[in-house]
């Protein structure tokens, strides 16, 4: 019997953040062969930025997205920075690198506890009606609760830094608005030991359940790709600045210091003709050799330590997992949770240095330089944030790369994988659909941010034949 | 099989447009009141934090984002007709939002500039407020949205009563947290006199001038203000065209003022 052809469409891919759409093409042999992304919409960040001042660029630019505008936040200033070409106070630096691990907290948090924890407490095969926050609420009461005050403790921090928890205003071009006061400080170290010790309880509890997700580490993207990420001068990673380094899956450093004004000399943007999102490749090894991921995995697989106790600890335990580089995307969570670890200890050892109450928070100066590249880590891997501007400092140009846009290549080989692995005939099985999902929620792509530009991606798994026509979809929202 | 006693908790669904997601997170940010709200509602459809889509109608519908596709134009029809109330919320949703600056332009410079291929894009001309779209019960604005305003807007339409939500200026927050002027005390532009309440007037408090993220207040006299910074300021007129033209750039009162300064 001759297997239709068919093409699988999700759409909306659900609990990530904003709105995606994935598409499966099969081929004659009712065999998976492709899968792939679709954008219908525009929202056009980099566009009406032109003709604006520079200096408004943070507070616009963190409008991309309301799960990590810190990130976007950062990336500006710096950028801005750069036209500036000032050297900012070192408090100034402390204090950004201190919102900016708060909001890896707060959405590392988010990501885990109240997207990807269903699937892993209640089974990816659970009722859907169910397998939400509200599910996790009731029957792992504890869990919940954890992750619930865990994302507020960097929420917190956020807010009492910059005023709000979302599109906050205390970083701006040339440092912070105002220095940490003492209360403040005191205020959040007091909160640092109940985060530690949900985080520890958190991942004892998830290296012992890791071992019933056997089948999803070995078809959640798990292959060989490049791994991008910046690293401070002792090697650990850095979220805030740094050197961009890249490694192969064997571990090995193969590029040990990208600046962030020559990015376009590594980074390629390719365009599939079926995709609507660019696929951004390292330039060096071409395109589609070139394929790497970033983010949580990827900045552990670069790092060459973690110097603090606790994280160090389980780091080197997460490393033990590939033999160089940890290669299955499903490990992004585990990543993901000793990232947090990292942060919480590395936000102690910080606010507990004296300099930090330091009160010279801001450098002043007029543009000094037409052209401005930031770079950071934004909780999914490196942003990048690129202007140019006139003599009266209006942007005239802006490019954005974004963490998701970088994963992309590795999402959709990893979608595919797990499609080849779990779609079996020619019918839509929600096993296989939440799979497929369960994927894509590894890599915690923000939607809204990878498509700043353009608006939002309706994700969705539809059957199409290999001439074209659509057999059977199905569309979710 | 013994009957269960069904409780009928009411139904409140989330709706995302074009928009970043940082207001429907408001709805996560709740944390302890969270736990409450998931208690006392039943959430039928938030795409955000679940997969399952409860079948409408739903007793309160809150929409975020704008309308910016032929797709979501037809959408947001459907999302009125399966809701008892909508509310719209922050300012994508409310005014257009940032993305309606393109409002302003001809789209096709921006399809063509971000996307090579733009045929593959659908999108309408404007990005629209919900508004202008469908009947709307009560607009909560913000660029975010402040979650405790959420958290009453919420209780208020479960419970049949008005939003008990003051209309009036940032100045009011300003006065109430005793933050000097920064446009008397240092000549700083600020957009406070003529924007809705909500965060707490943030901005003054870091010396800054408010850049307008909750949008018009009620009754705003934006044509005075103007003439105060171009007069008092030494605000030039693209400046003060251009601070109009921001996260609320296409509300009537801020669009109106900022298209009598053009030429």
């Amino acid at each position: 019997m001759k297997v239709m052809p068919k093409q699988i469409v999700i759409d909306p891919v659900t609990r990530i953040e904003g709105h995606g759409r994935i598409t499966i093409q099969l081929g004659d042999d009712g065999v998976v062969q492709d899968a792939h992304f679709h954008v219908t919409q525009l929202r056009g960040f980099e566009k009406f930025c032109e003709g604006r001042p520079f200096e408004e660029m943070p507070s616009l630019m963190a409008r991309i997205c309301g799960i990590c505008p810190v990130s976007h936040l950062i990336a500006a200033a710096k950028a801005c920075d750069a036209l500036l070409a000032v050297r900012i106070p070192p408090t100034a630096i402390q204090l950004r690198r201190i919102i900016n691990m708060a909001q890896i907290v707060q959405s590392h948090a988010l990501s885990f506890f109240h997207l990807s924890s269903p699937d892993l407490l209640l089974g990816m095969d659970f009722d859907p009606v169910q397998r939400n926050i509200f599910g996790v609420l009731q029957r792992y009461p504890d869990l919940a609760r954890d992750g619930i005050r865990l994302r507020r403790f960097g929420q917190q921090i956020i807010e009492w830094l910059g005023g709000k928890r979302i599109h906050p205003s205390w970083v701006v071009p040339g440092g912070v608005n105002e220095p940490l006061t003492e209360q403040r400080r005191n205020q959040i170290l007091a909160t640092i030991p109940e985060a530690l010790e949900i985080i520890v309880r958190t991942l004892d509890w998830f290296r012992t359940a890791m071992g019933i997700f056997q089948e999803e580490i070995a078809t959640f993207a798990n292959f060989p790709t490049l791994y991008m990420g910046l690293v401070n001068e002792d090697g650990e990673p850095d979220y805030y600045d740094g050197r961009l380094r890249v490694v192969d899956s064997a571990g090995n450093v193969i590029n040990d210091g990208i600046e962030a004004a020559e990015y376009h000399d590594y980074i390629g943007e390719y365009v599939e003709p079926h995709s609507f999102l660019k696929s951004p490749f390292y330039i060096p090894l071409g395109y589609p050799e070139g394929i790497y991921r970033v983010g949580p995995l990827a900045r552990l697989n670069v790092a060459d330590r973690l110097n603090e106790p606790k994280a160090y600890e389980e780091w080197s335990a997460f490393r033990e997992l590939g033999r160089r580089a940890v290669q299955s995307s499903f490990y992004y969570h585990y990543a993901r949770l000793i990232e947090i670890l990292f942060c919480i200890e590395r936000l102690r050892t910080r606010l507990s240095r004296p300099d930090i109450l330091n009160k010279h928070v801001r450098a002043y100066a007029e543009p000094n330089s037409f052209e401005g590249v930031g770079m950071s880590e934004a909780p999914r891997g490196m942003l990048l944030h690129h202007y140019k501007i006139d003599e009266q400092g209006l942007v005239t140009w802006a490019n954005l790369i974004i963490a998701t846009g970088h994963n992309n290549l590795a999402m959709n080989r990893g979608v595919l994988q797990a499609a080849k692995h779990f779609v079996k005939g020619n019918k839509i099985e929600e096993p296989m659909l939440n799979r497929v999902e369960a994927v894509i929620r590894c890599y915690d792509p923000c939607l809204s941010c990878s498509t700043h530009a353009i608006g939002k991606m309706p994700l969705h798994v539809q059957l199409v034949s290999a001439d074209g026509g659509i057999l059977d979809e199905i569309k979710r929202g | 099989m013994a009957k269960k006693v069904v409780k009928t908790k009411p139904k409140l669904a989330v709706w995302k447009f074009a928009s970043c997601d940082g207001c429907q997170l408001s709805l996560l940010d709740c944390e302890d009141e969270l736990l409450a709200v998931a208690d006392a509602i039943e959430i039928a459809n938030f795409l955000e934090a679940s997969r399952a889509v409860v079948k409408g109608p739903y007793d309160l519908s809150l929409v975020e984002g704008s309308v910016t596709t032929p797709h979501d134009a037809e959408r947001i029809q459907q999302v009125r007709r399966e809701s008892r109330y909508l509310v719209t919320i922050g300012a994508c949703a409310t005014a257009g939002g940032i993305q309606a600056l393109r409002n302003f332009a001809d789209v096709k410079q921006y399809t063509s500039i971000v996307y090579p291929t733009p045929q593959y894009i659908q999108t309408l001309k404007k990005s629209t407020p919900i508004t202008d779209h469908v009947f709307v019960d009560y607009e909560l604005r913000g660029c975010p949205i402040n979650k405790m305003q959420l958290v009453e807007v919420i209780s208020a339409f479960l419970n049949g009563r008005k939003p008990n939500i003051a209309p009036n200026s940032v100045c009011m927050e300003c006065k109430r947290r005793g933050t000097v002027c920064v446009m008397t005390a240092y000549g700083t532009p600020c957009l406070g006199p003529v924007t809705h309440a909500g965060c707490g007037a943030i901005c003054p408090s870091y010396d800054r001038g408010c850049y307008g993220c909750y949008g018009p207040k009620e009754t705003p006299n934006t044509t005075s203000l103007s003439e105060w910074w171009n007069a008092k300021l030494g605000v030039k007129n693209e400046d003060i065209l251009r601070a109009y033209r921001g996260f609320n750039a296409y509300s009537d009162a801020f669009r109106r003022q900022s298209e009598s300064y053009e030429k």
